[in-house]
């Protein structure tokens, strides 16, 4: 019964009623097709989001996802122009983008500089080098072979594997406990022989490695490599994690938590889109669920404290 | 405690839908009444989808307007007009990913970027949906028609035909420079290709130079400012994107050299009547833009109805009976704004 009070219940309480008011509304939109064509455009989001659920329970945050994908597509976009063989080239982005994160993870880890200031200045660094390289011009034209790995939820696929595992990690090995413990009390994690640096340096390499392949996905979907491709996505993947009961200090979150949360995102939004047709609402939707997310935590703490 | 989460976030989400839910009154939707007579086909509702390159836009919304207006006349055609208002394709292919798993009957889509649309316009046919382009078109396999505003043939000689009207008619002698958009563009090509070979006929005009501006003012601002350094003796400007004519006019206005350089384009009278007003530019030639969205509208129900055919003709409300060129269905004629005339238009 406990958990019916949980972060996890309660979202899969308004995932049931959204569900349920769009069936009422617009029933083809429950439909497993149409479900289907739609998870398209959810997974760079998701695998972004995992990495980042991880360093926002270890107390971090990484602002410069949107970034170092727009960096991944261009390395493969420019790769690819060059003649490298598609797969090549994304496996040389999806290197790149790991790169990238390990130096914010140096930043944050070794130099101890604040990661919100890391990743704010890298995130402009990654997006200015992605568009100078590519004096913003858009890279097109690849093999139908490379576009079919954005299809059929292919990455969805990937996303189910990787979710559980993060899931299994986080809840029951050394290190996922290690990253729970230096979110909690950094300082007592570390007197506590936990390798604080190396977990820091670790997660957020994660993190560019999940935005090389959420790159190379978005340039496969588009048949496009752009230097403005996600834009926004470190407010969708922080909206995310949060919506999905992870404190915004550290110490606290669920891998079900943000799958649930992902869900409600992506449902709202495309409902939103399809039955109110006006495209201008789908920013004020993610807005809106993060208001939302910030005054039933502020619910939970009231009732926990009285 | 769960009701009463759940009750605080239900009473959010309701105000949000609530608040989406009065928005949609502004959509126009066609009446549902019964279908009168003088459009192509009395058949079954139908649903089409506009798709501006970016939503917002003067010229797109003014085409939108010509489209409600042949929605309501046929009387059995839902319009949905929506896009992007960032103009990102990205977001359009996930709009048309929406059209196709509602099962609409036809999309009209103006392609800011073909190659990245493509693969959604093909799943959209797959699935059994016609798909069309207006104002700009993308890969044939993508689509089964193109409502076009004027052949490339009419808008390179127009421009050329002004260029040389406002430097002094078959007389007109100086040198020109071409400012296009990226030297990639194919429509833009097309114009080019036309212009050059116009120009022959009034031997006084020598095309000296042809730059990219990329879809960017600031550069179209410093290119021309270029052009004009570098050729003394230029006296015309062509700036055929609509964003390089403001760039370029400009130009022309801040180097003071109003009345000696003259530029003309394409673009929107209200983007240009500043200029036209101050003498630095004369003439300005676009199309009847609501005429081109309420001829796309009567293309889908044609096409919808299986009656538009190749090399045939569209019936096309007031707009008379249409010629369709190959797969193109040509609205035909570009218009020329000058100080005259650019008052009594708004887009």
């Amino acid at each position: 019964m406990k958990w019916l009070r949980s972060r996890e219940a309660a979202l899969a309480v308004l995932l049931i009623l959204l569900m349920v008011t769009a069936n009422a509304l617009e029933p083809k939109f429950v439909t497993m097709r149409a479900q289907g064509l739609l998870a398209t455009h959810l997974w760079e989001l998701a695998i972004v989001a995992v990495p980042m659920l991880l360093i926002i329970i270890a107390g971090g945050i990484d602002l410069s996802v949107g970034a170092m994908v727009a960096l991944a597509a261009v390395t493969l976009g420019l790769l690819f122009e060059r003649g490298t063989p598609a797969t090549v080239a994304a496996l040389v982005a999806i290197a790149v983008a790991g790169a990238a994160g390990f130096a914010n993870g140096w930043f944050v880890a070794k130099l101890k500089v604040h990661p919100l200031i890391v990743t704010l200045a890298t995130m402009a660094v990654f997006r200015g080098l992605a568009e100078g390289l590519s004096l913003a011009r858009p890279i097109s034209g690849y093999p139908a072979s490379f576009l079919a790995i954005s299809q059929n939820n292919v990455p969805g696929y990937l996303f189910a594997g990787f979710a559980p595992v993060t899931g299994f990690v986080l809840a029951r090995t050394k290190f996922g406990r290690g990253v729970v413990a230096i979110g909690m009390e950094e300082t007592a994690a570390r007197f506590s022989g936990i390798p604080v640096a190396r977990i820091k340096l670790v997660l957020y390499a994660l993190s560019g490695l999940a935005c090389g392949l959420a790159g190379v996905i978005l340039v496969a979907r588009n048949n496009t490599a752009k230097a403005d491709l996600g834009v926004g996505l470190e407010l969708e993947a922080i909206t995310a994690v949060i919506l999905g009961g992870a404190r915004i200090e550290g110490g606290r979150g669920k891998v079900l938590g943000l799958v649930l949360g992902l869900l409600l995102i992506h449902e709202t939004r495309e409902f939103v889109s399809w039955h109110w047709k006006q495209n201008e609402l789908n920013m004020i939707v993610i807005g809106s669920l993060l208001i939302v997310t910030v005054l039933l935590e502020r619910l939970l703490a009231a009732r926990r404290r009285g | 405690m769960k009701i009463q989460l759940s009750l605080l976030s239900l009473a959010a989400l309701a105000a949000l839908f609530s608040a989406g839910c009065s928005g949609s009154e502004t959509k126009s939707e066609a009446d549902p009444k019964v279908a009168t007579t003088g459009g192509p086909s009395t058949g079954k509702k139908i649903t089409v989808c506009l798709l501006p390159k970016k939503k917002g836009v003067p010229y797109f919304t003014s085409c939108s307007e010509g489209a409600e207006e042949a929605a309501k006349e046929l009387g059995n055609v839902e319009l949905i007009y929506d896009g992007p208002t960032s103009g990102d394709a990205a977001d359009a292919v996930k709009l048309i990913d929406q059209w196709t798993a509602q099962g609409v009957d036809v999309i009209a889509v103006s392609p800011n970027d073909p190659a990245v649309l493509g693969p959604a316009m093909k799943r959209a046919r797959d699935a059994g949906i016609k798909v069309i382009t207006w104002d700009a078109d993308s890969a044939v396999d993508t689509r089964e028609f193109l409502v076009n505003q004027a052949t490339a043939e009419e808008i390179g000689n127009s421009l050329v035909d002004s260029m040389a009207k406002d430097l002094g008619g078959d007389k007109a002698a100086g040198d020109v420079a071409i400012v296009t958009a990226t030297l990639t563009a194919a429509n833009q090509n097309e114009w080019i290709k036309y212009i050059k070979a116009r120009l022959p006929k009034y031997p006084g005009l020598h095309l000296v130079a042809t730059k990219p501006s990329n879809e960017d003012q600031k550069l179209a601002f410093s290119v021309t400012q270029d052009l004009t350094k570098a050729y003394p003796n230029l006296k015309g400007v062509f700036a055929i994107s609509s964003v390089a004519f403001p760039g370029a006019a400009e130009a022309i206005k801040q180097g003071g050299m109003t009345g000696k350089v003259f530029v003309t384009g394409l673009s929107t009278p209200n983007d240009m009547r500043n200029y036209v007003n101050e003498g630095v530019v004369k003439s300005v030639i676009l199309w009847n833009t609501k005429d081109l969205g309420y001829l796309t509208v009567y293309a889908a129900r044609a096409a919808a109805d299986g009656v538009l055919k190749a090399d045939g003709t569209l019936k096309a409300g007031r707009l008379g009976e249409k010629k369709v060129v190959g797969d193109n269905v040509m609205l035909g004629g570009t218009i020329t704004f000058t100080k005259d005339n650019i008052a009594q238009y708004n887009f």
